[in-house]
């Protein structure tokens, strides 16, 4: 009797300790896929509808290493670079004339999601990819084996994230790109440098979804389209975190992770959709109000 | 180091404010620019940082033409402006104003202190959580802390106390003493004939008036200028 009871706690507790090991990797995934956008569009105010397609950039940058024979390893500073260097002509040639104008900047970062899309196919045809696993196989962690490319993705993903954050919190570069945004033309009456600071924040949001890209490559197919996946996840993470502050986007994480992976374990994937939804839409009205509040 | 406007033309969209305004200012002098409510007092001071593009006309700095150079470029050259409306970063702290006007932190009590009602261990507070006043003697502060050549000052005494407006004369002759220039843009004009040098009142974005403090009823001049 005692035997099967120490047996079903034994299980019960397994399958919690999955569920919460599950929920890490959720919350490490949607950290790094939403701190690109929590900097363009939390920080800088751009709607940028193509952070999915800077994502699947990332990804193919993986997939090309992995062609080419290297180490898995390379693709995540290599992609850093890539998308950097891309975000930052993208900065200069179109984000730059449309700040302050969400309606021309979602029009144009939704252009701009399409015409990447293609060059993908036009570069690598529609077909799946794929970049296999750099570190297959599973390790036990207090009686489960979860994958051990999952736990190397949390510590990757979390401590890039930490380090960008630190780094626009706690640095005069952060601080300047935070005067910019807060009023444009008395951070140019300071002398700051606004162009070269909006090329560099611009090029470091690229940047992290790079690294977002390369490090969720080995988890499904790389396609022209992967990022059309990522995109809502970050902009719900973005919302629910808060706009103002950098280090919401690892509080929006943490929430959008709790529900989600609560709601599929108690029900299925699509409650815990909707459930986001709704709770993006809540937090969206709570800030109204609270911003009119503020401003009564 | 010398600032010049040379037929100097600004305005907002198709509004042109300023018509061809010429006027300099040196290191070492105050030079108040007065006139009534809306002839475009402001809108000098924004065409000479660069914030409000010139339309016409030229800015030279030591002879240099920056008119079409960023502000971020004039302000490398030595100059500095406080404005009427905007005076801080009021999303960001106290500290963080100060750090971005350049000031480590080791020398923040030296602009926290600069005046009577010290805003000394309010560091961390946010800018905009300060009056009015507090926020226009923060920027005054800043900027005469700051020693550059040139400083353009937009209505600096606007919502200070009496004896605050006291001392930021003191803190602007003080800083003249030190070398540095000043466009004051006053409408106190008790505070603006105690200080300046010269003048220069302005009319529909236009210079109708300039003299020199010692000129004879000077004053009376830009007293009859301003009432009529």
């Amino acid at each position: 009797m005692s035997r099967t009871t120490d047996t079903t706690w034994r299980r019960r507790l397994n399958a919690l300790t999955l569920e919460l090991l599950n929920g890490l990797s959720l919350f490490a995934t949607l950290a790094i896929v939403a701190l690109g956008l929590g900097i363009t569009f939390g920080l800088m105010g751009v709607i940028n509808l193509a952070h999915g397609e800077f994502i699947m950039v990332g990804a193919y940058v993986a997939f090309v290493v992995h062609e080419a024979g290297w180490s898995h390893w390379v693709s995540v500073p290599l992609a850093a670079g890539v998308l950097f260097v891309l975000g930052a002509v993208i900065e200069v040639i179109l984000i730059r004339r449309i700040y302050r104008k969400p309606e021309l900047t979602i029009l144009a970062t939704f252009g701009l999601s399409i015409v990447l899309r293609q060059l993908a196919e036009l570069v690598f045809s529609k077909d799946f990819q794929s970049v296999p696993n750099p570190v297959p196989g599973a390790t036990e962690a207090l009686g489960v084996l979860f994958p051990t490319y999952r736990y190397i993705l949390v510590a990757v993903a979390l401590g890039t994230v930490v380090v960008t954050l630190l780094g626009f919190t706690r640095s005069k570069f952060g601080l300047v790109v935070r005067a910019i945004v807060a009023d444009r033309d008395l951070a140019e009456s300071a002398g700051i440098r606004t162009g070269v600071t909006n090329v560099l924040a611009f090029g470091l949001g690229a940047a992290s979804a790079g690294v977002a890209g390369a490090l969720v490559a080995p988890l499904g197919a790389v396609e022209p389209n992967l990022g059309l996946s990522y995109l809502p996840s970050a902009f719900l993470v973005v919302i629910v975190g808060g706009f103002s502050r950098l280090w919401g986007v690892l509080v929006g994480a943490l929430v959008v992770a709790v529900v989600q992976t609560t709601l599929i374990h108690y029900y299925d994937a699509v409650w815990a959709l909707i459930a986001s939804l709704v709770l993006a839409v809540v937090m969206l009205q709570m800030r109204r109000s609270s911003v009119a509040g503020a401003t009564a | 180091m010398r600032l010049e406007a040379r037929d100097l033309c600004a305005g907002y969209d198709a509004v042109p404010v300023l018509h061809g305004i010429s006027l300099a200012v040196e290191s070492g002098e105050i030079v108040a620019i007065v006139g009534r409510n809306g002839v475009g007092k402001t809108t000098l001071v924004k065409a000479l940082m660069g914030v409000l593009p010139a339309t016409g006309g030229q800015v030279l700095l030591d002879g240099v033409d920056v008119t079409r150079r960023p502000p971020s470029h004039r302000v490398r050259a030595g100059l500095r402006a406080t404005y009427q409306e905007r005076a801080l970063f009021r999303e960001l702290t106290v500290g963080d104003n100060l750090r971005l006007g350049g000031f480590a932190p080791s020398v923040h009590h030296q602009v926290l202190d600069k005046f009577p009602d010290s805003l000394s261990g309010r560091g961390t507070q946010r800018a905009g959580t300060l009056s009015g006043g507090e926020q226009k003697m923060l920027a005054a502060a800043c900027a005469i802390v700051s020693a550059a050549p040139l400083i353009l000052m937009d209505e600096p005494s606007e919502g200070l106390q009496p004896s605050n407006v006291d001392l930021l004369g003191r803190h602007i002759a003080s800083a003249r003493e030190h070398g540095s220039g000043v466009l004051l843009i006053e409408q106190h004009l008790a505070l603006a004939e105690r200080l300046a040098d010269r003048f220069v009142v302005l009319e529909k974005g236009e210079v109708v008036e300039e003299g020199h403090a010692g000129d004879d009823h000077i004053h009376d001049r830009i007293a009859k200028r301003l009432v009529i």
